[in-house]
């Protein structure tokens, strides 16, 4: 057999291999939950309660407070990511570029737990005392601010979700914005342009580079778990702020498994909230992929 | 008084002396051909007249450059002036690719907040395109985006978003190299008819194409203006032997 011939074969086996792994896991993740939808139907979905006692789970609470976290995260890193990503490739000095990109991919490897302790210990109190308390007590009628905040809370999980997504989304921007060809800048220059308005301009032509780093950013805030489960509250309510205590879908799951076995409902429990978790994460990769592809063929 | 006037002009790229104490000056409403062989400097005196050269971090010019009497590299003067007082066309069509080709036309005017409001800026873009030959090709397709069109089209395309500046001058960088026969002959075509209203200065390396649509040639070589006047005498009674090797195709 020829190796072209080989190679071939071993490549479709390792994608079927992939793909195999990927299905089995998201059968698994209906089969394994479907007793909770069959005992509480749409109600595990759409109430707040959490009573292994009576064997009684609904998880409103932690979905929203995996949306909320993660609002909060995207709406702070999207602009910081793609400022961070101008000021790596147009305004540094090209001997700092590089030190700054790789601060920035550095920031982006680290382990997830680190963050979670420096958030627990450093960024939590600093933003108590500095960032929520002041908002409280200034604008506490307006209903975001209204709790009386404590140091950990949902705030505090999208901050730092934040802080973890900024460096992910600000390298594909960065990329984007750095194979942009010469000549378009220079176009853009001979017309008479500032920088500040070439770079508008710009960032209009890699607008689907930050579509798809933005929701890559969003994903992952979804999904990270031990960083938010160290700073997010990890209380079962339904939140009437964003300053109040709550739980996050990966937090619960990662806080709840350890006695899950001990009752009959609470695996399809937690299945139940991963397939929530997963439909969500797929829907809005979805959203994003078309916003992507409408984007694209518009240009 | 000439449009440009051009005085004791060098550039580097680092060390490397590319434009050797350049004198010109370029008369109005004239083609004006600068021709020489590929690396010779013609595109670095072209970026050197509307400061785009500074774009490179590498660059260095010193001498003057007067556009109307008004020198471009004085400390005084804002670059984006200066900018558009050089309307210029490039090597490689370049519109904005996510752009609508309305919006390569407008976003120059519209930057540089040169309208007071969209009927002013309709009317400004229509005529930018009726001047460039492009506007009964694409005044039903002004929404769609830029890349849609042919080379040929990007082309007039990009001399249309260059001229809703109102430029004084418009540079033209080897604007045909990359384009077909046809479409290189239109704006040929195109550049003698907006020689009646502008003055054009063309970078080439193509000693014919200089001959057919250029009223005064420069020929520069290694970086040094070999020889200028006009293109019926350089081409039949040139004065200087580089010259004349250049015309027949003997270097380049």
């Amino acid at each position: 057999m020829k190796s072209g011939k080989i190679f071939q074969i071993s490549l479709i086996l390792f994608i079927v291999t992939t793909l195999t792994i990927v299905v089995g896991i998201v059968i698994s993740l209906i089969n394994s939950s479907y007793p909770i939808f069959l005992r509480h139907g749409f109600g595990f979905i759409s109430r707040s309660v959490w009573n292994p006692i009576e064997e009684d789970y609904g998880i409103l609470p932690p979905l929203l407070g995996t949306l909320i976290t993660s609002a909060i995260a995207i709406s702070i890193a999207t602009p910081l990511a793609i400022s961070l990503a101008i000021f790596a490739s147009e305004i540094i000095p090209s001997r700092l570029r590089s030190f700054v990109n790789n601060v920035s991919d550095l920031m982006a490897s680290l382990p997830s737990v680190i963050y979670g302790l420096w958030g627990l210990y450093v960024l939590a109190p600093i933003l108590h005392k500095y960032v929520m308390l002041p908002l409280h007590n200034y604008l506490g009628f307006i209903p975001l601010f209204s709790v009386k905040p404590t140091p950990t809370n949902l705030f505090t999980a999208g901050v730092l979700l934040s802080i973890m997504i900024i460096p992910f989304a600000s390298s594909i921007i960065r990329e984007a914005y750095t194979a942009i060809p010469y000549n378009l800048k220079e176009a853009a220059y001979s017309l008479g342009m500032t920088r500040w308005e070439v770079v508008k301009t710009m960032l209009g032509y890699i607008r689907s580079a930050i579509f798809a780093g933005v929701f890559l950013a969003l994903g992952r805030a979804m999904g990270e778990t031990m960083a938010v489960a160290m700073v997010v509250g990890n209380i079962m309510n339904i939140p009437k702020s964003i300053f109040d205590m709550g739980y996050t879908i990966s937090s619960l799951i990662a806080n709840q498994f350890p006695n899950a076995e001990a009752y009959k409902y609470m695996v399809p429990a937690l299945y139940g909230g991963a397939l929530i978790l997963f439909t969500v994460g797929l829907i809005i990769n979805l959203i994003g992929l078309h916003l992507v592809r409408r984007v694209m063929v518009k240009s | 008084m000439s449009l440009v006037e051009i005085s004791n002009l060098n550039a580097w790229y680092g060390d490397k002396h590319v434009l050797k104490n350049i004198n010109l000056e370029i008369p109005r409403n004239i083609i004006f051909a600068i021709m020489g062989p590929s690396g010779c400097g013609k595109s670095t005196l072209l970026r050197a007249m509307n400061r785009l050269l500074e774009l490179n971090p590498n660059a260095k010019v010193s001498g003057q450059v007067k556009i109307d009497g008004i020198d471009v590299y004085s400390d005084k003067i804002d670059i984006t002036w200066v900018r558009r007082q050089f309307g210029m066309v490039f090597q490689i069509p370049n519109p904005f690719p996510h752009l609508s080709i309305y919006d390569n036309v407008a976003i120059g005017p519209r930057m540089n907040g040169l309208v007071k409001n969209k009927s002013e800026l309709d009317q400004l873009v229509k005529w930018a395109l009726e001047k460039a030959y492009l506007w009964d090709e694409v005044k039903n397709d002004l929404k769609k985006p830029a890349s849609m069109l042919s080379g040929g089209q990007q082309q007039r395309l990009c001399i249309a978003r260059a001229l809703a500046l109102k430029p004084k001058i418009i540079l033209m960088d080897e604007p045909t190299a990359n384009l077909d026969p046809v479409a290189a002959s239109k704006i040929e075509e195109l550049m003698l008819e907006l020689k009646e209203d502008y003055t054009i200065v063309i970078v080439t390396h193509n000693p014919q194409q200089a001959a057919r649509v250029s009223d005064y040639v420069a020929f520069l070589y290694m970086g040094e203006l070999i020889e200028v006047g006009e293109t019926s005498q350089v081409f039949t009674r040139p004065v200087h032997k580089l010259t004349e090797r250049y015309v027949v195709g003997k270097i380049g």
